[in-house]
């Protein structure tokens, strides 16, 4: 052994501080990987953390269930259903996989794959591949677990009774907000709230843990309306067939509960289907019966005969001469159909006389006339809160001069709403007190009411009102087999650009049923008839004739004319 | 000493299955949560489809039409009238 004293070996003859030197740098390895797994944990875990999360962790939205909107009787008007939308990440799709999705999906293949790869090299990590469709078929589509694409959960509205009610219910968008109607003004109430949580998903956006519930979904709350969506059914037909027969602009009706002052019908043409989005258009789309305002012509009468019998200054009984047949007033000439020399206030009804009610605003005064007329609700909002619901206007006191004052004593110089119109003409039909109109169960009926006129004076009013249809008067043709009618014609010149118009008209007729115990009270406005027939007796009186005759026998009205040979009903309890 | 170290080894072992067993059971809960959830959906689905397809029978045309062509059912002329 050649030892050397100062240099230790070991047993193998290799030199111990080498053998240091390896082990020393092993620990140091080790040491580095500590350090390195400490800096993880600590310095750097925050970062990582998040990063991790980024990738699997999703903060999901469920949304709520737009709640139900219903006609009186539950019946369905407007619906939401679960439907899926599929949506794809470009980024992680494979686009060899996509022709087999665009044929489940009934898209085009290479339009499909040129978008997605459009999007893929523009960095998108979104994009649409079809909203809203059926489960089942989206269900078809996820089953083949193609990595990055996925469906969410979504609601879809539907709406049975599509241009029935459409302008009354209104529609939804595609993200399910309100755009008109009440869909629009109770999209708040309707919309609930949606939820939101944290889960984590993998790559076929399976949730494989919920981390936290931020919200749950709240579904929103049902509307029911107080319309009657057998009588809405009827009078869009009714209404339908006139503006069509007489190639008319427009039509709407209202038809209104004579008793309790709720909206049972409301109905204009054009219509529109609000399932089919790619149809709309807009001017189809406006709630005439709310959101226009017409001048309503002689439909008016009523409410100045009203206001003279309630001065106590006169009967029904009372005759008015109105020979020669025109009145001149200022430098306008006043005219009637023909003269009809003396005339009762009746007669001043039945006849539908400009001069007789001209001469009866004049005895009353600017003051009354106006007091009378706001009171019965004419030019007044009528508060239902639908968007865009007409004011319309009644010249104040001041602004009337005796021209003005003879003008808005049959109906001109004024403008209302077909429903405002058809809410004025409650004042008749509820002993003289009229009610708030109402649109929506959920609003409790208010228990006071406006009062207008004297009891006696509403029961007057009524009894002139029958006599319109009598065969004497304007508005024979409105007559209904079986029930005593009462109502008024009206026929407006339109406005146009210099003034009245010679040949473009607005024909109204607005009446109440049964006269002995008034039920219904309907509103017919059919705008610009063409043709022969413009007349308000002519055009909208019918249609307000089979309107009532079908919705006076759905709401079961015993018939209370006299007249009418009936059965008696054998063994039947008597 | 040497006890309290035991117990505390005991503590965490427990503690670690425990958390093993609850983090199982949250799952399982979460998938049966989901499969309910699904059913629910699509039990709606359904609801909302069979409610369409109500008031698509029930619709007051389509009534109307069965009761005249399908029934021969008319609308009560003057005589017809019955009173009690």
């Amino acid at each position: 052994m050649n030892a050397q004293p100062n240099q230790q070996t070991t047993l193998s003859g290799i030199t111990r501080w080498r053998f240091t030197l390896v082990l020393a740098v092993f620990g140091c390895l080790l040491g580095a990987v500590l350090v390195r797994l400490v800096m993880l944990h600590t310095v750097d875990q925050p970062f990582l953390f998040e990063q991790g999360e980024k990738r699997t962790v999703r903060e999901e939205v469920q949304p709520a269930m737009r709640g139900m909107i219903t006609d009186r009787y539950g019946k369905p008007l407007a619906v939401s259903t679960p439907v899926v939308t599929l949506w794809l990440n470009p980024q992680q799709v494979n686009v060899q996989q996509l022709p087999a999705v665009a044929a489940d999906l009934g898209l085009s293949r290479k339009e499909l794959t040129r978008k997605v790869e459009r999007a893929a090299t523009q960095g998108r990590s979104f994009l649409y591949l079809k909203r809203q469709v059926q489960p089942e078929l989206a269900q078809q589509v996820l089953k083949r677990r193609i990595a990055g694409i996925y469906g969410d959960d979504d609601f879809r509205r539907f709406y049975p009774a599509a241009e029935i009610t459409a302008h009354t219910v209104g529609i939804v968008d595609i993200d399910g907000k309100g755009q008109e109607g009440l869909e629009l003004a109770f999209d708040d109430f309707l919309q609930g709230s949606e939820g939101s949580r944290q889960v984590v998903k993998d790559l076929y956006g399976n949730v494989i843990k919920q981390l936290k519930v931020n919200a749950v979904p709240q579904p929103g709350g049902d509307l029911a309306l107080t319309l009657d969506l057998r009588l809405q059914y009827l009078a869009y037909r009714e209404l339908k067939a006139a503006v069509s027969q007489h190639h008319a602009k427009s039509g709407s009706a209202v038809l209104v509960d004579a008793r309790s002052g709720d909206v049972l019908a409301l109905v204009n043409q054009p219509s529109y289907n609000p399932n089919n989005r790619a149809s709309l258009r807009a001017e189809n789309m406006r709630n005439r019966a709310i959101a226009d305002l017409i001048e309503p012509g002689s439909t008016i009468k009523p409410f100045t005969v009203a206001a003279a019998l309630s001065s106590g200054r006169y009967f029904p009984s009372s005759e008015i001469n109105t020979a020669p047949g025109f009145v001149r007033v200022k430098n306008k000439t006043i005219r009637d159909h023909r003269n009809y020399g003396v005339l009762d206030i009746t007669g001043v009804i039945t006849k539908s006389s400009n001069v007789g009610v001209t001469f009866l605003a004049h005895q009353l005064g600017a003051e009354n006339i106006w007091d009378f007329f706001s009171k019965a609700g004419i030019g007044q909002a009528t508060v239902l809160g639908f968007p865009g619901e007409a004011v319309g206007s009644l010249p104040y006191p001041e602004q009337m001069d005796a021209l003005r004052l003879a003008t808005v004593s049959y109906g001109y110089g004024l403008s209302v709403s077909p429903l405002q119109l058809a809410h004025a003409y409650t004042s008749f039909t509820q002993g003289g007190c009229r009610n708030p109109v109402r649109l929506l169960m959920n609003n409790q009926p208010q228990t006071k009411c406006q009062r207008v006129m004297p009891e006696k004076v509403a029961r007057q009013v009524l009894d002139m009102l029958e006599t319109v249809t009598s065969k004497q008067g304007t508005g024979s043709r409105a007559r209904v087999a079986g029930y005593r009618v009462g109502g008024k014609t009206g026929t407006a010149h339109k406005v146009g650009q210099q003034g009245y118009e010679d040949s473009e008209y607005t024909a109204v007729f607005s009446g109440i049923a049964p006269i002995s115990s008034p039920d219904l009270v309907l509103v017919v406005v059919i705008d610009s008839p063409q043709g022969k027939e413009y007349y308000g007796g002519e055009v909208a009186a019918p249609v307000f004739s089979r309107i009532m005759q079908q919705a006076l026998r759905l709401r079961q009205v015993a018939p209370d004319d006299g007249s009418l040979p009936t059965l008696q009903m054998a063994g039947g309890p008597a | 000493m040497k006890a309290g170290a035991a117990l505390l080894w005991a503590v965490v072992l427990i503690s670690a299955l425990a958390q093993v067993g609850v983090v199982h059971g949250h799952r399982t809960l979460l998938q049966e949560w989901q499969q309910e959830d699904a059913l629910r959906v699509q039990l709606l689905q359904e609801h909302t489809r069979l409610l369409l397809e109500k008031s698509t029978l029930t619709a007051h045309g389509r009534v109307d039409q069965q009761a005249r062509k399908q029934l021969n059912m008319t609308e009560p002329g003057k005589v017809q009238v019955l009173s009690q």
